[in-house]
């Protein structure tokens, strides 16, 4: 029990220090550019394009999958700069140092940007509702959180895998970036699933956001529970199969640097 | 002022600038990411929700290459200054002679130029998309309006440049300006489309006029007429833009010598 | 005419603290400063860290701008004339950055080269020329990051000479290098000094004073305490004679005792491991030995010696006992 709230501790302290630490240099008005305008503007540019395309009526199909796929800017780049981020600071050696389950401390990490993600898809979905009048009459919004929190935590545990990738390669800026847009196309945001090549489609079931994607856009035309409850279960196990990954590579990696006394070397 | 002096002064300053930022940049993935795999990316995907909505699918290839155009130059435009801080030469080449301003003309030059491969990264996935090589319908007034998109676009990041000497947390002022051009500029969609009120936000933007230009060169649609008052506008903006920053330069520079903010990291 | 006049130069950094709310903090970095210097000397600023010596240069250098004061550079108002004074002078600061790492050393000479608009025809003899001054010649085509820590401030100096300006700043040039590497760049130091260069140095490093500069300011908390030729600094302490002992676990009552005997005049201590070098300035010389070390009684004594004092212990005595 004790070992449980030590643990339980560590979760929660090393969550709230790994947000501080990402967000230390925001100010409010930074903080809403990054939250606010930048996922606004990305959603308003492929919706618009969708519209051009194919009118106004099918702005719901490019909104809800737009914002949607915003839960990625939390689960990719939230996480793995929290977990990258003691490559950067020098404080690797001691992370690594300190007793306690690891598994707790990499966990903690991805808590908050659960929150964070899933509020801004949140405020993905309140724009569309603004701009385009998105109806959520037909939806059952209990189920609607639950999807946005599926996929939130599907990105997270992708996030874990590609952070954990980030202590190994030099460059996670540029996976993270094509990992961001490739789950943008493959995960159907903006073309439907169907309309890819086969090859494509194979991928798609193998990555987070495909099922909530199609599982929100349900939801919204009014789908219960029995509808969707295979796709979001499916996901999460995507996501945990990722952040299992995620978990291996950092121990491996933990492993290989005590053994060749590397830590301070990366 | 002769023509040897213009040279010493201003034209080599600004090459060996240039030179030095290609390269720094030329084998940085986040540079080749911004304007190589974010455009094709986006081409893709427009690809796929126009192909069959636009007439001439050129349109695409310059829509998207646009936007790779606008994101190198906001983000290795910000990267580039913000370097300098890391490396700790902002202090030394404040210092210098040389005027800021024509360094950072330099560096522009640099970044315009290199974020121009958008556009063939653009135009060769479409290709590959189609199966079949896409024309440029009129390719000179095209070409010209391709440099003179190059010249707005140089002379708008210098007004954007003292941003970035201020302010060494950039990167959420970036993220929250990439897209919102995208919106404004009429990229891959007509501005028709955004509510009425954000036009004259779109007719101030260089982007917008430089779009316009492009689009309606490579679809074969221009008139003369129309062609004149969009190069005009696009140039006049560059003079514009060019007027305005050497007053904000030097507003910028001197409240950072005021602040001690020049060696901040 | 003189190079450089400064005078009751002051800098103030406003610091900002809290971040909900928000409070400013001010520090005073440069406390109403004069002095001159003349064309062709070599001048020296002494002091302790943060005692306003970087914050002097950045404003000599139109870095930065002062809070009140004024200088001039060969004439020129280092905050109304700055782009003229910029034309004229060099600077480098020390330590290893401000280049550009992934360029050779020669790219990066020939890019600033370009920024201080020297005329490409000059520049190509001049910089092989300035690879040799610095001793970097054949090293020159290698990139920067391959260097060692005091090539690139070797290389620093040649990029402050590329456009040959008649007044040279420099900012700690030796700071972090390994005795040898000190050295070489204190003979590159002196051969610009044999070109007739007006160069302002600053370091914390006593020898490096004493054998290059032609005077000293010492400055410490903003403020010039002495301002004289290496000789003439001594002379402060001449009267004096320095009484080193070398002591193993001093009492500070024993310490405070000998401070407060007529005949000591400063008292210094070190610790070094287990003991501590206790080091007196005092008039009476060797004759106050027997009197310093009745006050030691108890206590295990080691080498005692007595010597004549050097630019350091006029250092100490000016900045008092208490820097390292």
């Amino acid at each position: 029990m004790r070992k449980f709230v030590f643990n339980l501790r560590l979760f929660f302290e090393s969550a709230r220090l790994s947000y501080i630490a990402l967000f230390r240099w925001l100010r409010p008005g930074t903080y809403a550019a990054s939250k606010i305008i930048m996922p606004l503007a990305d959603i308003m540019f492929f919706t618009f394009i969708g519209i051009y395309a194919n009118g106004v009526e099918a702005a719901p199909f490019y909104v809800i999958g737009n914002a949607m796929h915003l839960a990625a800017i939390n689960g990719i780049y939230g996480v793995t700069m929290s977990v990258g981020g003691d490559r950067w600071e020098g404080t690797l050696p001691y992370l690594f140092g300190v007793p306690g389950s690891r598994l707790f401390t990499f966990l903690g990490r991805a808590f908050f940007h659960l929150l964070d993600g899933s509020l801004n898809v949140i405020i993905g979905l309140l724009l569309g509702w603004l701009i385009w009048q998105l109806d959520f009459s037909q939806a059952n919004l209990l189920l609607l959180g639950a999807a946005i929190a599926t996929a939130t935590i599907a990105t997270c545990g992708m996030g874990l895998a590609l952070g954990a990738l980030g202590l190994v390669t030099v460059n996670i800026m540029f996976i993270n970036n094509l990992f961001f847009f490739l789950l943008l196309i493959f995960a159907g945001a903006n073309v439907p699933i169907e309309q890819f090549p086969n090859w494509m489609q194979t991928i798609s079931q193998f990555i987070p956001l495909t099922r909530s994607i199609a599982a929100a856009r349900l939801i919204i035309n009014g789908a219960h529970l029995a509808d969707v409850q295979s796709m979001l279960l499916v996901e999460l196990l995507i996501g945990a199969a990722y952040a299992l990954l995620g978990f291996i590579i950092f121990r491996t990696f933990e492993y290989q640097a005590r053994l060749r006394g590397t830590l301070e070397a990366i | 002022m002769s023509e040897r002096n213009i040279a010493i002064r201003y034209i080599r300053p600004i090459l060996m600038s240039a030179g030095v930022l290609f390269k720094q940049q030329a084998t940085d993935l986040f540079v080749i990411f911004t304007v190589v795999i974010q455009p094709m990316i986006v081409a893709l995907l427009a690809l796929w929700m126009l192909g069959d909505a636009v007439d001439d699918a050129i349109y695409i290839v310059v829509g998207s290459g646009m936007t790779g155009l606008w994101s190198g130059l906001l983000f290795n435009g910000g990267n580039s200054i913000t370097r300098e801080r890391w490396t700790g030469t902002l202090e030394t080449i404040v210092g210098l002679p040389t005027a800021m301003q024509v360094i950072v003309i330099g560096k522009n030059l640099a970044n315009v130029t290199q974020s121009m491969a958008s556009m063939i990264a653009c135009y060769t996935i479409s290709s590959l998309f189609f199966g079949y090589p896409l024309v440029v319908q009129q390719p000179w007034l095209f070409a010209i309006s391709l440099v003179f998109t190059g010249i707005a676009f140089v002379s708008f990041a210098l007004i954007l440049a003292p941003l970035f000497i201020l302010n060494p947390a950039v990167r959420s002022f970036q993220n929250g300006m990439e897209f919102p051009v995208f919106l404004l500029s009429g990229f891959l969609f007509p501005i028709l489309l955004l509510p009425n009120w954000t036009n004259p936000i779109s007719y101030a933007l260089p982007t917008y006029w430089a779009a316009r230009a492009l689009h309606i060169t490579s679809q074969g649609l221009a008139t003369r007429h129309e062609l004149l008052f969009v190069w005009a506008m696009l140039l006049g903006f560059s003079a514009l833009y060019l007027i305005m920053s050497s007053w904000i330069f030097r507003a910028v520079l001197r409240k950072a010598r005021v602040d001690a903010t020049l060696n901040m990291q | 005419m003189n190079a450089l006049v400064i005078s009751d130069l002051r800098r103030v950094y406003r610091a900002h603290t809290g971040v909900i709310k928000r409070k400013v903090k001010e520090v005073v970095a440069v406390d109403g400063i004069s002095f001159e210097v003349g064309e062709g000397e070599l001048f020296g600023m002494l002091g302790p860290n943060g005692a306003g010596k970087t914050t002097t240069v950045k404003m000599l250098t139109t870095l930065l701008i002062p809070t009140g004061g004024r200088a001039s550079v060969l004439g020129y108002d280092i905050v109304k004339d700055e782009s003229k004074v910029r034309e004229h002078i060099g600077f480098i600061f020390g330590g290893e950055r401000g280049l550009y790492w992934r360029l050779s050393g020669y790219d990066n000479l020939r890019y600033f080269a370009s920024l201080y608009r020297v005329d490409p025809a000059v520049s190509k003899t001049r910089i092989p020329y300035l690879l040799d001054l610095v001793g970097l010649s054949g090293r020159g085509d290698e990139k920067v990051e391959g260097y060692s820590r005091g090539m690139k401030q070797r290389l620093h100096v040649a990029r402050t000479l590329l456009h040959n300006p008649d007044v040279l700043f420099l900012d700690e040039p030796t700071i972090g290098l390994d005795p040898v590497g000190a050295r070489e760049l204190r003979q590159v130091v002196r051969n610009l000094q044999a070109e007739n260069k007006t160069i302002l140095l600053t370091t914390h490093y006593m020898f490096e004073a004493d054998a290059l500069c032609d005077r000293i300011a010492v400055i410490d908390k903003g403020k010039i305490v002495a301002l004289d030729t290496p000789a003439g600094l001594k002379k402060h302490v001449q009267d004096l004679s320095v009484i080193e002992i070398e002591v193993f676990g001093l009492r500070s009552e024993a310490l405070e005792k000998i401070r407060t005997e007529s005949y000591v005049d400063t008292v210094s201590l070190e610790n070094r491991d287990q003991r501590q070098a206790l080091m007196i300035h005092s008039p009476r010389g060797a004759e106050a030995v027997p009197d310093i070390m009745a006050q030691l009684d108890g206590h295990r004594v080691g080498r005692v010696s007595v010597r004549e004092p050097t630019l350091e212990d006029a250092y100490i005595r000016l900045v008092g006992g208490t820097h390292e």
